[in-house]
């Protein structure tokens, strides 16, 4: 395995800024070194000044190295009590008139792993046909993977898991079909999701949106960048709107941050978009 | 000593070893203390709570980027693996299993020692999988201080026999031989 040295790294990060116009140097240093490493044994680079020319002389490679940068989502249903709250204390106790022009917004749809979840909370709910869906992607070979629906079998298993301790309304096996290495999903779950392709600045983020799921990415950048984050998504949301993030992402003592949202289920680390 | 942290990794069943250790320690204990236990991934709560019925220092499932303080234990949460980051921070990550475990002792380990190179302790104790030879390694060549709980003292030998396989310890000590030795910290 590659160790890469601070060195390495920031070359790596003025390579991509000066060639791709694309900036890492944001990202959190130790999960940014582990993934860099983790892209250099994928592709069998050996070392990282054979990184550097690939970044250099092949274009194409850099979809591929994005693809590869961000990490995916862990598994589906992570943390079954979180989706229940969407279910029961969310969702079911919307009024009719309160899911016109509904929008939801995905911004880091990385392996569509939360996107999926999403859906399919949706659907047993009967809503998915009347919500808008939007999900930022950074790559076109992430988006074919999320598309594709196939993911380690391992992965889906543990999901279906989740599911279970969700208590969906369908066998798990109804939404995907396994075999000896990988699991597909069967459904078609995206009709009224849009993607997205955007970049880290989300020059293209939706406006008005009520929902906002931003589970376990805000982990992946250093403080100051986070707050960007969280400013963006304050104004993408509408007043009011809801907020998740991963339960270990908190955001109530950020004195930058904590005027923009309230807790609404602190335990789930699920926020209120403050009103004005 | 001029030591900066102390981490120390087992599997779940180090519980009763670790809560000796948190009993044991001054109130004043001079560093951070990181704890990467393996654990089930979809039980959250219970495990800092029963660890911190005993502990002389205040224990927490540490927050993405807190800051490490010393006299503090950071027991990395359910379903993450717990790095160290620059500045003193934790950072956390939802990065795929590592020796089918998240958190990872090797990856806790690993990032430990980049971050406090000769200035880390690390200590395995007893647990059933190979995780955190490849960490107390790091440790081992980055300069810091190694100790090993003595196999013939662990119920589940896997761990601390690994990890003696793979690096040259300074120490190979039983549990209260760890324990005066943090002591005397």
């Amino acid at each position: 395995m590659v160790e890469l040295g601070i060195v390495d790294i920031r070359e790596i990060i003025r390579l991509v800024n000066a060639n791709f116009g694309f900036d890492l140097s944001n990202f959190a240093l130790t999960s940014l070194k582990y993934r860099l490493e983790h892209i250099i044994s994928k592709n069998s680079l050996t070392s990282p000044e054979n990184l550097f020319r690939k970044l250099t002389s092949e274009q194409a490679f850099f979809d591929t190295f994005l693809s590869q940068l961000f990490v995916p989502s862990s598994e589906m249903f992570r943390d079954p009590s979180v989706w229940r709250w969407l279910r029961e204390e969310y969702f079911a106790t919307l009024a009719d008139n309160a899911l016109m022009n509904y929008k939801i917004w995905v911004p880091f749809c990385i392996s569509g792993g939360e996107l999926c979840t999403l859906c399919i909370v949706l659907k047993e709910l009967r809503l998915l046909d009347k919500v808008k869906i939007y999900a930022t992607y950074f790559s076109d070979s992430s988006l074919e993977q999320i598309k594709s629906g196939v993911y380690p079998l391992k992965k889906v298993q543990v999901s279906a898991e989740n599911y279970r301790r969700f208590k969906g309304d369908a066998n798990f096996e109804e939404y995907y079909t396994m075999d000896q290495y990988n699991a597909k999903r069967v459904l078609d779950l995206f009709d009224s999701v849009e993607f997205i392709k955007d970049d880290l600045s989300f020059g293209k983020a939706p406006k008005n949106v009520k929902l906002v799921l931003m589970r376990n990415s805000l982990i992946y950048f250093k403080p100051n960048f986070q707050d960007d984050i969280l400013n963006v998504i304050y104004q993408s949301m509408s007043a009011a709107g809801i907020l998740l993030l991963g339960l270990q992402e908190l955001i109530t003592k950020n004195q930058n941050t904590k005027s923009l949202f309230d807790p609404q289920e602190i335990s789930e680390s699920i926020y209120k978009r403050r009103i004005g | 000593m001029n030591y900066k942290a102390v981490i120390i990794g087992g599997s779940a069943g180090s519980f009763q070893i670790v809560t000796r250790i948190l009993n044991s320690l001054n109130p004043n204990f001079p560093l951070p203390v990181l704890l990467c236990l393996h654990r089930l991934k979809h039980v959250r709560s219970g495990f800092v709570e029963a660890l911190s019925l005993k502990s002389n220092i205040p224990i927490s499932e540490p927050y993405d980027k807190d800051q490490l303080k010393p006299g503090n234990a950071y027991l990395a949460p359910a379903n993450y693996h717990m790095f160290v980051e620059l500045a003193n921070r934790i950072a956390l990550s939802t990065d795929e299993p590592v020796n089918h475990s998240r958190p990872s002792i090797d990856l806790s380990f690993v990032t430990a020692a980049n971050a406090y190179r000769d200035k880390l302790i690390g200590i395995i104790l007893s647990g059933a999988n190979r995780d955190g030879a490849f960490g107390l390694k790091k440790v081992v060549d980055n300069g810091g201080l190694s100790i090993v709980q003595d196999p013939q003292e662990s119920e589940v030998k896997t761990m601390p026999t690994s990890a003696l396989q793979l690096t040259k310890v300074d120490y190979v000590y039983t549990t209260d031989q760890i324990i005066r030795f943090l002591q005397k910290l």
